[in-house]
């Protein structure tokens, strides 16, 4: 039986390895894509508490709907501000971009 | 070890393997394709905990959306010999240190949770997600539709070539 | 009469019983039996193609005023096996500069998921092979993985023709998502479903007694539907006149330039199937599934009306001239997605100036209880999961 501490022991050792990227990768991208894994963490996270603790109502999954939403457009946005940097810097390393602190 | 638990541990292993693979790969191409592959297998936990719409929405929006367009800016930004760069920088003990702890914090709090052994069959969920959706969580939906305006407006200012 | 439907259900029914005598619990008799299935499926599915292939190039020749292919067997007939064994044969290249395991990755991506969607397609009586209930939903959804496949493919071949090929292919399909998605949901609304079967179960009933509501016949919004699904299918499958990507005279072949036998006839492969997918979609969806009058079995009326929808797109190959790249993403930003909201919202008004019991809207007490396949087996997995 798959019970609730399985999906999530899952989803917290999805969000540690997001949370290790994030922090040690030096592409922006590489940053970017960090975060969708932790959005997915956060998901499933959601979907499991809606399907094991409030098995008749479907506000979990709902609110997954919005989550998947905002991260999408939260992706569009981060991704058009690298494609911005890009054609400014030519450079998507994360230390080199401190012009707001020498 | 009974089949729904033995294909819950291989898709979690091939999930993690494939995440391990996005937070440390130097070649972007191959992390975005991981990617692809662990957001696939998340629309296969949704579809395991009985959220059918979700699964599909997932899939189509994150998969056949979102990453395609991490992949076009990575195709756009990328030359094949940047790929030989380190791309850890030198915080990574640090960085592993605190993930590995943050992680070690969460499963020592999710290990003894309860869940009750008698769970509902699994219904469809798509007729009740909409009642949902147009009903009790109208409001959210609509600033949802706002969120999603204002992000194409400042993809495209971002994305515009000025030319001063 | 000839109904495979109820036979297969019977068939089936008797390996799970026999199944679980040899000493399988439940949950392994349903697994076996949908894996049986699933194998029948691919297969049945797999040797779509070589009729299709042979077809196009014989209706392409008398479109063309020509023979096409009449030496290898009676008439060409042999003309597309022998073209796979030479395929077989061919050296696989990869070239030096290119990613190996993302040029096969490639291909797969691109062939596999087209299999996968026929899964909650409805046959005929009876045989979806998995009553979805996100139905339509799943189809669009694992359809769009093969966008990748084609991005993989640009990038892999390490060539710069090939990456923009392979990014404006790209493009091109998934701007063509939006208006497919869209003029669905008119049909969703319609009928209350997203459910395939159910779709083409509520088409399935009679006007004044003779003219079939199929959603195609609706006036207006039936018409709207049909042709901008269909226009945004055959741009979604990459045919001419989109098919800028993969064109012989633009781009060297776009992202197909570095691929080689084998590999190369799984990128056509994939191409027909999904072809006769999409047929297959706007038949359950606007012209009633396997509705028919009863001097033919239901499957009979489903594979003609798909392979009409098949010629139908062979027809726009050798009439259309090819669209340029960016009149075809102004073609779909600036006409089909604007028609296809304004369809969404006639359509509203239509459902909302007829109630319910003028009988525009089908109820599901038309739907018979014998037509729905599977709920046996459903139910069987359902309370095996649950042990």
């Amino acid at each position: 039986m798959i019970t609730l501490a399985h999906m999530l022991c899952l989803s917290a050792i999805l969000f540690s390895i997001g949370i290790y990227g994030v922090l040690a990768r030096k592409s922006l991208i590489a940053i970017l894509m960090s975060v969708e894994l932790m959005f997915n963490a956060a998901n499933i996270n959601l979907v499991a508490f809606n399907r094991f603790l409030y098995p008749d109502s479907l506000w979990g999954q709902g609110l997954v709907l919005l989550v998947i939403t905002v991260a999408a457009a939260e992706a569009v946005v981060g991704l058009a501000l690298v494609i911005a940097i890009y054609r400014n810097t030519k450079n998507l390393n994360a230390d080199d971009l401190h012009l707001l602190h020498d | 070890m009974t089949l729904p638990l033995g294909i819950f541990y291989a898709l979690s292993a091939l999930m993690i393997g494939f995440s391990l693979v996005v937070v440390t790969s130097r070649n972007l191409f191959r992390g975005a394709m991981c990617l692809t592959a662990s957001m696939g297998f998340v629309a296969a936990f949704f579809a395991l905990l009985g959220g059918d719409f979700l699964a599909a929405s997932q899939l189509l929006i994150y998969v056949g959306g979102v990453m395609v367009l991490i992949l076009f800016v990575v195709m756009f930004v990328q030359t094949p010999d940047l790929f030989r760069a380190r791309q850890t920088s030198v915080r990574w003990i640090p960085a592993l240190l605190l993930a590995g702890g943050v992680g070690a914090l969460f499963i020592r709090a999710f290990c003894h949770i309860e869940s009750p052994t008698e769970l509902p069959v699994l219904q469809p969920t798509s007729t009740a997600l909409g009642h949902l959706l147009l009903g009790d969580m109208a409001v959210p939906f609509e600033v949802i539709s706002l969120v999603l305006l204002a992000a194409l407006v400042g993809a495209l200012v971002f994305g515009l070539e000025r030319e001063s | 009469m000839f109904e495979i439907g109820p036979l297969l259900i019977q068939a089936f029914t008797y390996a799970r019983q026999f199944l679980t005598t040899l000493g399988a619990t439940p949950l392994q008799a349903v697994v076996g039996i949908k894996f049986l299935q699933t194998t029948l499926t691919i297969s049945i599915i797999l040797a779509i193609p070589l009729f299709l292939v042979y077809a196009e190039r014989k209706i392409s020749a008398f479109m063309q005023a020509r023979l096409g292919p009449m030496h290898t067997g009676p008439w060409g007939l042999l003309q597309t096996p022998a073209d796979t064994i030479k395929l077989l044969f061919k050296e696989d290249i990869v070239p030096q500069g290119a990613d190996r395991l993302l040029h096969l990755l490639a291909v797969i991506l691109a062939a596999a998921p087209v299999f996968v969607c026929f899964a909650p397609v409805p046959w005929g009586t009876g045989f979806p092979l998995i009553n979805l209930d996100t139905g339509i939903l799943f189809v669009f959804a694992v359809s769009g993985v093969s966008t990748l496949g084609i991005l993989a493919a640009g990038w892999g071949s390490g060539n710069k023709f090939s990456m923009l090929g392979g990014l404006r292919g790209a493009a091109q399909m998934v701007s063509y998502e939006i208006p497919r998605a869209l003029s669905v949901v008119p049909v969703v609304l319609f009928y209350s479903s997203l459910n395939l079967q159910t779709i083409a179960t509520a088409q399935m009933e009679r006007w004044h007694g003779w003219m079939p509501k199929w959603f195609i016949f609706y006036p207006g919004i039936g018409q709207i539907a049909f042709i901008v699904f269909l226009i945004a299918s055959v741009a979604e499958t990459n045919r001419i006149p989109f098919d800028i990507p993969e064109a012989e005279s633009e781009l060297v072949s776009g992202y197909h330039t570095e691929y080689s036998g084998m590999k190369f006839a799984f990128f056509f492969l994939a191409e027909y199937v999904y072809v006769f997918l999409s047929s297959a979609l706007v038949t359950t969806l606007f012209l009633g599934g396997a509705d028919g009058a009863a001097f033919l079995p239901s499957w009979m009326w489903f594979l003609g009306k798909t392979l009409l929808i098949v010629f139908l797109f062979l027809w726009f190959r050798w009439t259309f001239p090819r669209l340029r790249v960016d009149r075809l993403m102004q073609f779909c930003w600036q006409f089909l997605l604007p028609l296809a909201l304004v369809n969404i919202v006639l359509t509203v008004g239509w459902m909302m100036c007829k109630t319910p019991s003028q009988d525009v809207l089908p109820t599901q007490a038309a739907i018979p209880s014998s037509e729905m396949h599977g709920s046996p087996d459903d139910a069987g997995l359902t309370k095996a999961v649950e042990k």
